[in-house]
């Protein structure tokens, strides 16, 4: 069966870490969540599927390429242009991408899946299409419940007994929503709902597409089949996400490396002394890091692959990416250390260079130096001791 | 750089007013904290509230005025937030500078 996956947006929520990856490629303990997701298109019995790609584009296309290596078949629609020597995102919208494709090529010609590249789901997909073509609805969107408090975040939608949508509405305050089932991005489509998206704009599905049809009358139907969804919508959801991870608390995710101590698992090419390093797991660390003696790790946390945690240095509930260099003197609390910037769980960041506290964290691979006044900072941190 | 200055008894309290504090004000920032000293000033509340970004330098800048104060006196900070606190943290100076939340409580610690 025929799938589209939405990632061309720019996850502005997610800054900084979107700054070098689009969000469906942010890695969930090393392993892209859009990897996930396709691996869970393919396990429910989708093995064709266009991604819609913009924003850092490549990131997305060389890592998945053909899908060969998943056991699917991928195409992308890359929306953009390469303009003086630099790929350009230009996304139009999440069924505006529907339609470029399908104009492109009439690709979607029977009952097809759409749903966005960067939350991890669980979803019965085969569950969904059956209640939709029992339905006949040539549009049907997956529904959860939600706490009433929350529905100002969401997509709100009533249906009738039988899941008829009679109603939308786009992130209502809590007085006003109709229920507290909300659109979770995941639609089953015929292509009978390309007449009503538009040509040579930008159209998206949840605030522009269903309204429509509810207006036309349309048969569209709202289902509820339970999930799993780990959101990363933002900084602290990536945070929330990853600790679960780490501490076991996602269903199925398969934890990376080796455990080579009860609750630490690390790579290979690890440079340590395991009986000199404290360690206080769970903890998971990538191929080819060294930890010197006298550091202490801390968990829930995960360190990247060719990563330099000098001795002495202190991480607590960390998430560092890979080729992060801790300094003896660091006392890492919370901390996410991605793409050369320290942010913290609320997403509040800092550029390490703009900042200039590359003498306390920086990117393992910089030869090391520091000005004046840097020095002195470090020598005055070095003589604090613990 | 721009300041704002109060007296509450024998403490001065001088709010920052520009958002950032970086190398290139950093030595003007230190020159007007020594300034503070030069007048005889012995009890400091820095208040950071409107400051927005720190980095290495303006760290630097305090730390100086703080040696330079020795245990003659106090200058501790009042109002560090966002990726200023994280700053002192992250650099340990909040082990070595006093760092409060608000002006009132640093200048009931310092009375």
């Amino acid at each position: 069966m025929k799938a589209m996956v939405l990632a061309a947006g720019k996850g502005t929520r997610v800054q900084p870490i979107t700054n070098v990856v689009p969000k469906p490629m942010i890695p969930l303990l090393g392993k892209p969540v859009l990897e996930s997701i396709l691996e869970h298109l393919r396990d429910n019995g989708f093995d064709e599927i266009v991604i819609n790609t913009s924003h850092l584009a490549p990131v997305i296309e060389d890592y998945f390429r053909d899908g060969s290596r998943l056991g699917i078949r991928i195409a992308y629609s890359f929306e953009g242009l390469l303009s003086g020597g630099c790929l350009e995102g230009r996304a139009v919208g999440s069924a505006g991408g529907m339609r470029r494709v399908q104009d492109y090529s009439g690709f979607f010609d029977g009952t097809f899946v759409v749903l966005c590249g960067d939350a991890l789901i669980d979803v019965d997909l085969r569950e969904a299409v059956r209640f939709h073509r029992a339905r006949r609805s040539i549009a049907t969107v997956i529904l959860r419940e939600v706490a009433p408090e929350e529905v100002f975040r969401y997509g709100v939608v009533a249906t009738g007994p039988d899941g008829r949508v009679v109603q939308f509405q786009e992130k209502p305050s809590v007085q006003e929503a109709i229920s507290t089932r909300i659109n979770t991005g995941i639609y089953v489509f015929e292509p009978e709902v390309f007449d009503f998206i538009p040509r040579g704009c930008a159209f998206d599905i949840g605030s522009e597409l269903f309204p429509a049809l509810v207006a036309a009358g349309a048969p569209i139907f709202g289902v509820d089949i339970p999930f799993e969804w780990i959101d990363i919508g933002c900084v602290a959801d990536y945070w929330e996400a990853t600790r679960m991870a780490l501490t076991g608390r996602i269903r199925g995710y398969r934890l990376p490396g080796m455990e080579v101590l009860p609750g630490v698992r690390t790579g290979i090419n690890m440079r340590w002394t395991p009986e000199n390093v404290t360690l206080r797991g769970p903890v998971i660390v990538g191929g080819s890091t060294s930890i010197g003696d006298g550091c202490l790790i801390e968990g829930p946390t995960l360190i990247g692959a060719g990563c330099v945690i000098e001795p002495g240095a202190e991480v607590r509930q960390c998430i560092l990416g890979d080729y992060t260099r801790v300094s003896s003197v660091a006392r890492l609390d919370r901390v996410l250390v991605y793409g050369s910037h320290c942010i913290e769980p609320n997403g509040e960041h800092l550029d390490i260079e703009q900042a200039g506290i590359g003498w306390v964290v920086d990117d393992a691979r910089k030869r090391q130096e520091f000005t004046g006044e840097q020095l002195d900072l470090l020598e005055l941190a070095r003589a604090l001791g613990n | 750089m721009r300041f704002e200055e109060t007296k509450i008894g024998s403490i001065l309290v001088a709010k920052v007013l520009d958002k950032r504090i970086a190398a290139d004000v950093a030595p003007q920032f230190k020159a007007h904290l020594a300034g503070y000293l030069n007048n005889g000033e012995r009890s400091i509340v820095l208040d950071l509230a409107a400051v927005s970004f720190i980095d290495s330098s303006g760290l630097g800048a305090l730390i100086s005025s703080l040696k330079a104060i020795g245990t003659d006196g106090h200058l501790v900070i009042s109002g560090a937030h966002g990726t200023v606190a994280t700053m002192f943290k992250l650099t340990r100076m909040d082990k070595i500078m006093r760092v409060f939340g608000t002006t009132e409580e640093a200048v009931a610690a310092i009375s």
